[in-house]
């Protein structure tokens, strides 16, 4: 064991050296996952938050970081990150089943109705790609669309105009509907409009002020829609439809 | 059989509906005093099914009793006949001629209507008023009402007792109201006493009030206390309570019987309605009532205005339960007193202790000599973390009337064992899906250790040059290819601009023509393929004709397109140059022809620029 920490201190220590910037984020996220496995979960929790610090973002490190909040017991940065994590990446089956698990431990049971299935497969279907891969896609077939374009005009093509022609009206259909979802997937990955409550109980107030009449109380983890802002405290919405004012350090955005 | 037995009842029954009934009304007497009661009937014959009827009305009377009903049922010779009466006991309210509207019952289908009734009210006799009245202990009454009250003949008045006028606020006064009687055959209260400023509690009403005598001023009197009320002050300050009034039946002065039948309270209107009672009505005096503020001093945190004698006590259910598991505190306070007004204490409970609004219980018992009763507060918590919560103590201050100070009564505080929820209960206490509860058992994925594919927080892809560049790199290309269409349609559909497009690139072709010919000695060829590249490429550029064009024309052309005049008069100048030596072959060597075409191609360098 002290072998293993002399060895992590000397690794410290070379680390400003030896790697640059990104080569230090993956160091600590290999520190991180070694602590996990070392069952260090506030060490690893500390490693993972270093590489946040460092202003880098990965689906993994989310995860990860979810995890050890997990084990340490605090399930409301445990959803945050799990939320944070799905969002880069919607469709892991991972990050799904642990936020699900995480889920059932929050006491606020809210049920959620049921999404007509229009609005489900719409956003079945936007997830299958992050940001970058739809606008990856739709470059690509904007570029496709326009060579097409550009070959048709250019070219002489006497026999193969129809063709051309229904070809490109195909490709063009193709990169608007892209752009649809791309825009959508762009709204859900920089929504700041949820938050995830972070304090074990947290009173809901109607009134954003101190004293004002409670309506209910929120638990660690769940999951709110945020409405408005004013000065320390958030209205926030529930699953279920129902609005108060809490306060803003008792919730993070995800 | 079967249905002949029911086609009998049905015929029977409707014989039965089918007979008629005779209503009547009548009163006792037709002319009575302003001070006296009279006895108004409706009887019904010829049914046994009774109809409603609705009591008298007029404009002249008040129902002071009733109303009373009577019924007989008599089978003479097979035929049944029944009938019932129905009294009131009306009293005047003014002289004169007084109608007694006719009365509408509905039998059946039918309404059957009573007789309107005239009675003639007398000014009361003088004297019941005049005379002096009964001596009755307390202060003295105030005007005299306009009706008979008691009289001392009647012998009788009505006394309000409590047994101290001086109360604290929210002090319980009881008040009784006693009749002292020599003879009354019957009595109706008429008006219950009104008191402002209480908050009134009452006390059962006895069917038959316990009688004793005493003997006041060496009258001897019997005494029925006929109400008691148990009155709270809300207020402070100067208080009345406002008599209360009742209607007695004596036997009238002329026809004093001392029967056997002298209970208090004989009941039976028939036994003699004619046998001269005559009805008084008598007020108890109005009680003034001092009432005083709580003292202020040594009044102790949290009292909350109760007055009486109380105990709190509380009980918990359980003093172990788990995590999520509601529990059920209770909080009974019991005693004397306006227990209606008594409020519990916050609870000051921890804040990891869920508390719903507590059901609230309350129980007034007038049996006995005092108000008593009791409140209880039913609580369910229910803890959302583990460990040991601590219900503390409970106090509740209420003042003691009779110690005159405030005291304070304490409940028992618990300490509650919550244990933490292991799975399987966690699972049975919320509203999981199957799914999911097979889900608790397990435990999370285990961490990602790919390497991860890292990107700026915030970063988007609207921000990234590539998405752009390839952007623009299409709109180029949509860009690019249109103009190259829009430039060949246009090159093969327009002579002109085709002609202009290609004048420098021909009239170069030539030039490059000329260079492989200067090495052989054909001197006019090559002036005039010299020539025919300049001029073509002015004609060419201007869209003019090629043929006939001399430098005359070209002078004018240049002229019109605001040719600089030095570019004009070398362009004219080479033209000249060149027409000369097409005709003088053999008249210039290999250098100046070199330098005939330098010049050429310079100008027309310069030209495409200005053309």
């Amino acid at each position: 064991m002290q072998r293993f920490e002399l060895f992590y201190i000397l690794l410290l220590a070379l680390i400003p050296v030896l790697l640059p910037a990104q080569g230090a984020v993956d160091f600590h996220f290999q520190k991180g996952n070694a602590l996990y496995l070392e069952e260090q979960y506030p060490e690893a929790i500390q490693e993972y938050e270093a590489v946040l610090h460092n202003g880098l973002e990965s689906a993994e490190l989310y995860y990860n970081l979810g995890n050890s909040y997990y084990k340490a017991g605090r399930l409301g940065k445990a959803i945050l990150n799990y939320e944070r994590a799905l969002k880069l990446r919607p469709k892991d089956d991972n990050i799904r089943f642990n936020l699900q698990l995480s889920n059932l431990r929050v006491k606020d049971r809210i049920d959620v109705p049921p999404d007509f299935f229009l609005l489900r497969w719409n956003r079945n279907m936007v997830q299958t790609l992050t940001v970058r891969g739809w606008a990856r896609l739709f470059t690509l077939l904007l570029l496709m669309t326009s060579g097409v374009f550009a070959i048709r005009q250019m070219l002489n093509l006497n026999r193969f105009r129809r063709l051309c022609r229904s070809g490109l009206l195909a490709l063009a259909i193709a990169t608007f509907l892209t752009l649809l979802p791309l825009l959508q997937r762009y709204g859900m990955e920089h929504s700041r409009a949820y938050g995830i409550i972070l304090q074990s109980s947290t009173k809901s107030l109607a009134a954003p002020q101190e004293g004002s009449t409670e309506l209910f109380i929120v638990h660690e983890g769940t999951r709110v829609q945020v409405l408005d802002y004013d000065g320390d405290w958030s209205k926030t919405k529930l699953i279920d439809g129902k609005q108060a004012w809490v306060r803003s350090r008792d919730l993070e955005i995800i | 059989m079967l249905t002949r037995i029911i086609l009998f009842l049905f015929i029977l029954n409707a014989g039965l509906r089918a007979k008629d009934i005779t209503v009547s009304a009548s009163v006792d007497r037709q002319r009575i005093d302003l001070d006296e009661v009279i006895s108004f009937m409706v009887s019904i014959e010829g049914t046994s099914d009774f109809p409603d009827v609705a009591p008298p009305r007029s404009d002249g009377f008040v129902i002071i009793s009733g109303p009373s009903q009577s019924s007989s049922i008599q089978i003479v010779n097979g035929a049944m006949s029944a009938s019932k009466t129905i009294q009131w006991r009306l009293a005047p309210t003014r002289t004169g001629a007084q109608t007694i509207q006719a009365i509408d019952i509905k039998y059946g289908r039918k309404t059957y209507s009573t007789q309107a009734i005239t009675v003639t009210v007398n000014v009361a006799q003088s004297p019941a008023v005049a005379a002096s009245r009964t001596p009755t202990p307390g202060p003295a009454p105030g005007s005299p009402p306009a009706r008979s009250v008691s009289s001392p003949s009647d012998g009788l008045f009505l006394k309000a007792e409590v047994p101290k006028i001086t109360v604290y606020k929210g002090e319980e006064l009881p008040v009784s109201f006693t009749l002292y009687f020599q003879n009354v055959r019957n009595y109706a209260p008429q008006k219950l006493p009104d008191a402002k400023g209480f908050w009134t509690e009452l006390f059962p009403e006895k069917r038959n009030p316990s009688v004793s005598t005493e003997t006041i001023n060496g009258v001897a009197y019997k005494k029925a206390t006929l109400r008691r009320l148990a009155l709270f002050p809300t207020t402070t300050g100067d208080l009345t309570i406002d008599p209360m009034q009742i209607s007695c039946e004596v036997p009238a002065p002329s026809q004093r019987r001392r029967s056997v039948f002298d209970d208090f309270f004989d009941d039976s209107f028939f036994s003699d309605p004619f046998s001269g009672t005559k009805t008084v009505q008598i007020q108890s005096e109005p009680l003034k009532i001092r009432v005083r503020e709580l003292p202020g001093t040594g009044q102790p945190a949290g009292f909350s205005g109760a007055v009486g004698n109380y105990v709190i006590e509380s009980s918990i259910d359980t003093l172990q339960t788990r995590q999520n598991q509601a529990l059920t505190l209770r909080y009974s306070i019991s005693g004397s007193g306006n227990i209606n007004s008594v409020k519990l204490p916050p609870l000051e409970l921890p804040s990891n202790v869920e508390i719903f609004e507590p059901k609230v219980e309350r129980r007034v018992n007038n049996q006995g000599k005092s108000i008593r009763g009791s409140v209880t507060y039913e609580y369910v918590l229910i803890p959302r973390t583990s460990g040991r919560l601590r219900i503390p103590a409970l106090n509740f201050v209420f003042f003691d009337p009779a110690g005159g100070r405030y005291q304070t009564s304490t409940a028992q505080g618990y300490a509650v064992n919550v244990n933490a929820v292991d799975q399987a209960d966690f699972a049975s206490s919320a509203g999981f899906r199957k799914e999911e509860i097979s889900l608790l058992g397990s435990d999370i994925r285990f961490i990602n250790r790919d390497d991860p594919h890292w990107r700026p927080i915030g970063s988007s892809v609207f921000k990234r040059v590539w998405f752009w560049l390839f952007n623009l790199i299409a709109l180029g290309l949509v860009a690019g290819s249109s103009g190259f269409h829009w430039w060949l349609e246009k090159m093969a559909g327009n002579s002109l601009f085709s002609r202009r497009r290609r004048a420098l690139s021909r009239a170069q072709q030539l030039l490059k023509e000329i260079q492989t010919e200067l090495g052989q000695e054909q001197t006019d060829a090559v002036c005039g393929k010299l020539d025919r590249s300049l001029r073509g490429f002015i004609s060419d550029r201007l869209g003019l004709a090629p043929s006939g064009l001399g430098p005359r024309e070209i002078q004018a052309a240049l002229e019109k397109h605001r040719v600089d005049p030095d570019l004009r008069e070398i362009v004219i100048a080479i033209l000249s140059e060149l027409e000369q030596l097409r005709f003088l072959p053999g008249s210039l060597g290999l250098e100046d022809f070199e330098r005939l075409y330098e010049r050429v191609n310079e100008l027309l360098m310069k030209l495409i620029k200005v053309l």
